[in-house]
């Protein structure tokens, strides 16, 4: 065990030499380290509670977007119905417990109903051979059919929403891409947001309670109905969205400012997607806040035709489930450009612009976890982590030294060091976050770390007093002290790989200091360790070992 | 040149009859876990923010913190609780911090599913907790001037119950984990008998936090998990020990087989404590208010693994009659110990 070759030994010394070679561009300053070659200059990544921030996990409300394919499914089956030749008569057909149910007028048209709605049932992704269908389709009686998404749909929705989602806050709340943000998905249906240094906690909450859903839509007769008006007022229901309504294919939305509402037409093709930008910009004639915008060439032909069939109606500007304003078709618009007018004030509109230039949220967000860290008190948390760590190190090292005296302590406290050094470097190379819990972890290693070192020291001791002579001693003492050195190790790895995968958060990143601690620890007193005792014994050649 | 090494004082051999002690330290640890079980039923754990949902903001007034601020949150935030927060030792910052929680427990039926009752409520619930939190920081500002947000925290009631099961789930399924190892490498009396001892140290360590009512957070989970770890590392040093002399003594009783191994760890369980328990004192000392429970509960941790390891672990092979020269398989260098 004690003998080493010439490679071995290369290999050994060049890694420690590599690891700390790696670990000290933490510790010098930051000019210094600037004058290094770029792959040097990466430094342990701190977590947030260290170099303060805000943390955030939002949930994506992902039963509205589910709801909203049901509607649209409901819409295709009355379009496909409606084209067939000749047309198929359905009954009933609404959005019921997660399904689309209907019934078929003539129940001799139900062969027909099932085979056109098979025929819209497309594979979820279309690139992909034996991909599965996004609806399943089952006859129910003998003249009814029922219309179920499949979990493949539904998590392909998951998986879309999930990241336009992603995208759209990324555009929000960093534009210029210039802020160390993370944005990831999590879990199922979350969402995390990391942004470091966070000082505008504030605009980036707005930034993702407002969906900036826009859409324009042509205000129905029923508006000025007062009997239908105030029916649809008095049964709101601002969850939802729903209202009981007088007319089929109507919605109400409630105003912004004022207090009644408006019934307008349900269905419409001018919304968020036609925008091709916005600015915040100044009303001509009254020289109040206003929002521009200006359509893509599909929806500037669109909003023509809606603007030339209905002038002198009203149609209602809608965001987010609230009307901005309604004003009166003067003329038809036919340059897809106009003006969104509102009482905005100029901070308002240019937020608004800048929401609406990154896109509508495809679903709310809730956000479920926040944490927020002056970037103060992170310092202070890493100044005391720093403080303990030495003051734990030089404890440790100084109990080592009393031990077992200068030569085992000093090679004992030289593998400590080394371990240290390793773990700064695998956590530099691994680009893991160290978190306030990390330092712990690290704090705790140092403690620990010795451990390898005096279970071999223990055993050489008693190998010592059993009448062997040093060489023999040490030899015997390493190799019968590594199987528990391992199955102990073993161990506690279980346990913090445990921890890390089931762990979240700053727990993770005490996993991870851990496990590495646990991993460097071994090799530092099994491997680097014997090499240092070795090379001693070579020197020396003890008649008696000072233990 | 001589030599100081203080490990001599260590005697090689020491012969401590720790095996006859064992009824002693059985009826101990069985009435401690008992307290540690009945505090758990009568006082419970005190859960932090990580568990319960809420709010938790933490202040700095710019000097240290009003004496009226307790009665004047109090007053106006019900069931809220303040507590003024030292700063670490070698902190530039001379006055305390003040950390006020709002617990914030709308009670959610069924809310796994989603629900747009669910989806509902919760989204009420966010939003009470962001303009709870909005309101307290008003009403401050409002009576105190040099106010500033040092940190702020919310954990909605969902994703609290998340982090609560998945913490359970992560201590069940590591020591099911080591369970499976131990026996694989050692006997199955083995691997319960270090089970054994490791839930001992769990069920105590959390009768600490019963007892003293210390915040039990997330970290927390981290460091009982750690304990498992350490305790662990303790009591698998001890078995294969007991495993080599197992070969080594064939006619001796199990008994003492089991203390002469206990012994000739001794030494080394006493270091290795030593220098874990120095490293995490100063941690507990100067790592700041952020680590304080962690480290209290791994000090604490340490002392009650170690003792599982000689009192609960070993002796637990007695009872559970580990069979002797069931493994043949004896390393070769034990037969061929003849230099």
């Amino acid at each position: 065990m004690l003998f080493f070759s010439r490679w071995k030994t290369i290999f050994i010394v060049g890694l420690v030499a590599l690891g700390i070679i790696l670990a000290a561009p933490n510790v010098m300053n930051s000019d210094t380290r600037a004058k290094l070659p770029t792959f040097l200059q990466k430094t342990i990544n701190l977590g947030l509670d260290l170099q303060g921030g805000a943390h955030m996990l939002l949930e994506v409300d992902l039963s509205s977007v589910l709801q909203q394919a049901l509607v649209n499914e409901r819409t295709g089956i009355l379009t496909e119905f409606r084209d067939a030749n000749p047309r198929i008569q359905g009954d009933q057909i609404r959005i019921q417990n997660g399904l689309v149910v209907g019934r078929l007028r003539n129940a001799a048209d139900q062969d027909r109903a099932l085979a056109v709605l098979q025929e819209m049932s497309t594979p979820v992704d279309p690139t992909q051979i034996g991909s599965p269908r996004r609806t399943e389709v089952t006859s129910v009686g003998n003249d009814g059919f029922s219309v179920r998404i499949t979990d493949a749909q539904i998590e392909a929705i998951r998986k879309r929403t999930i990241e336009q989602s992603i995208e759209v806050l990324r555009d929000r709340i960093d534009p210029s891409g210039t802020t160390e943000m993370t944005l990831v998905r999590e879990g199922d249906d979350r969402i995390l947001l990391q942004v470091p240094g966070a000082k505008n906690i504030d605009e980036i909450k707005a930034a993702i309670n407002r969906t900036a859903n826009l859409s324009f839509h042509l205000v129905h007769p029923d508006s000025n109905q007062e009997r239908a008006l105030a029916q649809a007022v008095q049964t709101f229901d601002p969850e939802t969205g729903d209202a009981r309504l007088a007319s089929i294919g109507t919605r109400y939305f409630p105003h912004q400012d004022t207090a009644g509402g408006l019934i307008v037409e349900e269905s419409t093709r001018i919304t968020g997607e036609c925008l091709e930008n916005s600015s915040p910009g100044v009303h001509p004639d009254n020289g109040s806040a206003i929002v521009n915008f200006s359509f893509n060439f599909r929806c500037s032909r669109l909003f023509g035709e809606m603007t030339a069939k209905n002038i002198g109606k009203p149609f209602a500007v809608v965001l987010d489930g609230e009307i901005i304003t309604a004003p009166n078709i003067r003329g038809a618009i036919t340059g897809g450009r106009g003006f969104i007018e509102g009482s905005f004030t100029p901070d308002s509109a240019s937020e608004l612009s800048r929401l609406l230039n990154a896109g509508a949220l495809p679903a709310k967000l809730v956000i479920v976890e926040e944490r927020t860290v002056s970037a103060e008190l992170g310092e202070a948390s890493i100044r005391a982590g720093q403080v303990a760590s030495i003051i734990g190190l030089m404890g440790v090292a100084a109990f080592m030294w009393l031990s077992y005296g200068l030569r085992f302590g000093t090679i004992a406290n030289l593998a400590l060091a080394t371990n240290i050094g390793l773990i700064a470097a695998a956590l530099t190379v691994l680009g893991a976050t160290l978190t306030l819990p990390g330092i712990a972890g690290i704090i705790l290693t140092i403690g620990m770390a010795v451990d390898a070192n005096v279970l071999i020291f223990e055993r050489i001791r008693e190998e010592t007093h059993n009448g062997r002579p040093p060489v023999s001693a040490i030899e015997t003492g390493y190799r019968r002290s590594l199987a528990p050195i391992l199955d102990a190790n073993i161990t506690t790895l279980i346990a913090a790989i445990t921890l890390y995968f089931v762990g979240s958060g700053p727990v993770r990143g005490f996993a991870v200091t851990l496990a590495i601690g646990i991993v460097t620890s071994v090799f530092t007193a099994v491997v680097f360790a014997r090499l240092l005792t070795a090379t001693w014994l070579r020197g020396t050649r003890p008649k008696s070992l000072p233990i | 040149m001589r030599d100081i090494s203080l490990v001599r004082i260590l005697p090689v051999e020491p012969r401590v009859p720790f095996i006859s002690a064992r009824l002693v330290a059985g009826v101990i640890s069985i009435i401690a876990v008992i307290i540690s079980m009945t505090l758990f039923i009568t006082k419970g754990l005190n859960y932090g923010l990580d568990f319960t949902g809420g709010v938790v903001t933490t202040v700095d007034f710019g000097v240290e913190p009003p004496a009226d601020v307790q009665n004047f949150v109090q007053t106006r935030f019900e069931g809220s609780q303040v507590q003024n927060i030292s700063q670490p030792a070698g902190s530039l910052i001379d006055h305390d911090y003040l950390r006020i929680s709002l617990p914030l427990q709308i009670e959610e039926g069924g809310s796994d599913d989603a629900s747009a009752d669910g989806e509902a409520e919760r989204q009420a619930q966010t939003d009470a907790q962001q303009v709870a939190q909005a309101a307290l920081f008003e009403a401050l500002e409002g009576q105190y001037d040099n106010l500033k947000l040092i940190s702020t925290e919310t954990v909605s009631g969902k994703v609290s119950g998340e982090l609560r099961r998945k913490g359970l789930i992560a201590v069940v399924l590591a020591l099911g984990l080591v369970l499976a190892y131990i026996w694989f490498r050692f006997e199955w009396q083995f691997g319960l008998g270090a089970v054994a001892a490791l839930l001992h140290d769990v069920i105590l360590t959390l009768g600490v936090f019963e007892l003293f009512q210390i915040e039990f957070n997330l970290a927390i989970i981290a460091a009982i998990l750690t304990i498992v770890g350490y305790s662990l590392n303790d009591t698998v040093i001890v078995y294969d020990r007991i495993r080599e002399n197992l070969r080594k003594y064939k006619k001796m009783p199990l008994a003492e087989v089991i203390n002469i191994s206990i012994n000739d760890t001794l030494s080394r369980t006493i270091l290795t404590s030593m220098t874990t328990l120095l490293a995490l004192t100063a941690l507990y000392v100067l790592g700041g208010p952020g680590l304080e429970g962690f480290s209290f509960a791994m000090i604490w941790g340490v002392i009650v693994g170690t003792y599982s390891s000689i009192f609960v672990a070993s002796p637990l092979l007695l009872v559970l009659k580990l069979k002797r020269g069931s493994r043949i398989d004896a390393p070769k260098d034990d037969v061929a110990k003849t230099v």
